[in-house]
């Protein structure tokens, strides 16, 4: 899938060219100025770790550069009331196949308009694309919401662990910094391998060496301490009790005459019921 | 495990148990901060943190403080005559509940309901009571729904308009009649009163909020009411004219229908077999034509067409009965008619509008956008349909919709397919 060509620039020298980045956002982004700046035009964009080559193709690396990487958000933002920039932060979240082509395109969309207004027309086939995106990991975020289930530690952390289709984490600390503001809490993204911590005053990311992974159990047998059987020192002492309230009240609410396993399975889709207490097996 | 928390087991199951048959779920619609640390906050956008095997959404932690209670109407599981195993909480039974539930993301918020002991003072005193201490003792700012008891004094009414975030008192049966014979006890006045008491409250908060700054919220969520469907002889023209003069005159948020599900055999209410469950879907469906598509009540039902289609859903039906206004030209037409096509719900709608004014959209587009062209491809006019004009037999688009309606599904498409 091609983007459209920049208009100001049909003969440039490096058509057809593929690249190559760190697979941080930043590194996207770096890619995105060096193609602006030098008016290429790509045909791929590729994380390196995950890049394989091909006879065909001319990759070239490129070095993170975070004020190149700032340029890009800022040249956004300002044609756009900082409205895209998160747009296309997500899209680079949604981690799917050809995302950062589609970021590529989006922002070449958004420059050769000037504003915002490009946003809106969903005849567009990338903007209408970018939306798609965008209301999935709108989706698969308040689904986070949802579908946490802290349970709290014998010195009063609150921890989770979660397994989102998209890499929500980095989008959901706000809402949880709120609701929460009184209690420490940690999110584990068991499949990424990292955490959002808050300690009652800031949000903090966190990777697998920090101390409350070995002493949570985490890390060691992830899905047992995940679903309350964390070992016996670490869990608060109350906290099988509510584990059990909880699930009985989740029993207890069902109107069996109206069971409808298809709506239920379409709301909580069985992938997330390794983390819900309330799905889990029994262990009282 | 101690005998405390077996005794706070036994309750949990008893009270959630008879409390599951209100069907109000929602936790939106109130905006409240978390601005002193504290726990909690409402955003304004509710969220349901699971789902029953039953498909519906659990966002509250829906409990009776009490079934002990002193009415007897037939159509409630707690009625007095009915033979079952009575509990009540205490305040800091609920308190601790719903404080711990919070605590570990289970919940929104407390929908706190309860039987009549005693008299109607001396049970909303208590349910004003966990409503207070949850706010003022422990600084919580989640969703809080609490039952209005109807024949409690204005003053208990108002605290609980200070504390709650949505206040409900709930009809359940749709005519004045039918109630008299179910639940001899009641009557519309008791039920009404207290809607108009919290009504003409909340106007007054909301008339001094532009003058005084530090002017308390007051339920800010609003109201709400519940109707049972099926346990009484009203038809669907009935209970739709009776949830639009609610919205209308009490202001309500929301009507909730609950399809009569057979609690027990009681001579004064049918025995179905299973719940009305489409006729409730159909019903709600109407209820939302009103609220978001700019429906009146005449222009879903009439007198000769009194009860809801249960093959098709209200919006197609009023397409099929009014050829004259279709088909919508969609590169033209106003929003309000672009929202009456079957098919166009109101995210296509405005993204129909936004669209268009970049360029002419052809059928392809709206598929793209989200139009359901099985439906719409019979009311609209866009490039590329190919819809002979004067094609428009009622009859045929019905049959060929509910057939559509019946095949399975079409694999989805791939995203970058």
């Amino acid at each position: 899938m091609i983007g459209r060509p920049p208009r100001r620039n049909l003969d440039c020298l490096g058509s057809g060219m593929v690249f190559i980045y760190d697979g941080s956002y930043e590194g996207l982004l770096s890619c995105i100025f060096v193609i602006f700046k030098e008016r290429l035009i790509p045909v791929a964009i590729n994380q390196e770790d995950t890049y394989q080559f091909t006879l065909l193709d001319s990759p070239r690396t490129i070095v993170t550069n975070e004020d190149w990487a700032l340029r890009v958000i800022k040249g956004i933002d300002e044609r756009t009331q900082a409205h895209a920039s998160a747009l296309v932060y997500k899209l680079f979240l949604s981690e799917l196949p050809l995302s950062e082509m589609l970021v590529y395109q989006v922002i070449l969309a958004i420059m050769q308009k000037g504003d915002a207004s490009i946003l809106e027309n969903f005849a567009d086939p990338h903007i209408l694309k970018a939306a798609q995106i965008e209301k999935m990991i709108h989706r698969e975020v308040h689904r986070m919401h949802a579908f946490v289930r802290f349970q709290k530690s014998r010195d009063g952390l609150f921890y989770s662990a979660i397994d989102p289709d998209f890499n929500v984490l980095p989008l959901i600390g706000d809402h949880f910094e709120r609701r929460y503001a009184d209690q420490s809490w940690l999110i584990f993204d068991a499949r990424r391998h990292y955490g959002l911590s808050y300690d009652q005053h800031k949000l903090a990311f966190v990777s697998v060496d920090h101390p409350v992974f070995v002493q949570s159990g985490l890390l060691l047998g992830l899905d047992a301490a995940a679903q309350g059987n964390a070992p016996h020192v670490f869990q608060d002492e109350r906290e099988k009790e509510y584990q059990l309230l909880w699930k009985n009240y989740f029993q207890a609410v069902n109107i069996t005459e109206r069971n409808n396993t298809k709506l239920h399975l379409r709301h909580m889709p069985r992938r997330y019921w390794k983390y819900l207490t309330e799905k889990g097996v029994s262990r009282l | 495990m101690t005998n405390m928390s077996s005794n706070i087991l036994e309750k949990l199951r008893i009270l959630s148990d008879a409390a599951k048959y209100d069907a109000s779920c929602s936790s939106s619609g109130s905006k409240r901060a978390n601005l002193t640390k504290g726990l909690g906050n409402s955003d304004g956008m509710g969220i349901c943190h699971s789902y029953t095997e039953d498909g519906r959404c659990v966002s509250l932690l829906k409990i009776l403080f009490t079934n002990h209670c002193i009415y007897d109407c037939a159509y409630c599981v707690s009625r007095r005559s009915n033979d079952v195993k009575r509990a009540a909480f205490t305040v800091e039974d609920v308190i601790d509940l719903t404080i711990n539930f919070y605590r570990r993301n289970y919940i929104e918020g407390l929908f706190l309901s309860s039987g009549i002991f005693k008299n109607a003072d001396y049970t909303m005193e208590r349910l004003v009571r966990v409503a207070r201490e949850l706010r003022l003792l422990h600084n919580f700012n989640g969703y809080i729904h609490v039952k209005a008891i109807p024949g409690a004094s204005p003053e208990l009414l108002h605290e609980a308009g200070l504390y709650a975030d949505r206040l409900s008192v709930n009809i359940e049966i749709p005519s004045e009649s039918s109630l008299q014979k179910v639940a001899p006890e009641k009557n519309y006045s008791d039920i009404i009163a207290p809607m108009n008491y919290l009504r003409s409250e909340k106007e007054k908060y909301a008339d001094e909020k532009p003058h005084i700054k530090s002017a308390p919220l007051f339920m800010p969520g609003g109201q709400s009411t519940q109707l049972i469907v099926g346990a009484s002889p009203e038809n669907d023209w009935d209970i739709l004219q009776l949830a639009n003069s609610l919205y209308q005159k009490q202001k309500l948020k929301r009507v909730y229908y609950s399809g009569y599900v057979p609690i027990a055999t009681d001579n004064r209410v049918p025995d179905l077999s299973a719940p009305p469950l489409v006729r409730e879907n159909r019903i709600y469906q109407a209820d939302w034509l009103l609220r978001f598509y700019g429906f009146s009540v005449d222009e879903i039902l009439d007198k000769n067409n009194p009860d809801l289609d249960l093959e098709i859903d209200p919006k197609l039906g009023y397409a099929l009965r009014h050829p004259d206004k279709f088909p919508v030209d969609i590169n033209r037409a106003d929003y309000e008619m672009v929202l009456r096509v079957p098919g166009i719900g109101v995210k296509s709608a405005k993204k129909i509008i936004s669209s268009r004014r970049h360029q002419h959209l052809h059928i392809d587009h709206l598929q793209k956008i989200g139009v359901v062209l099985k439906r719409a491809r019979y009311f609209i006019s866009c490039h590329g349909l190919v819809v002979k004009p004067g094609n428009f037999q009622t009859e045929n688009i019905r049959r060929a919709i509910i057939a559509s309606d019946r095949a399975p599904a079409a694999a989805q498409l791939g995203l970058f397919g």
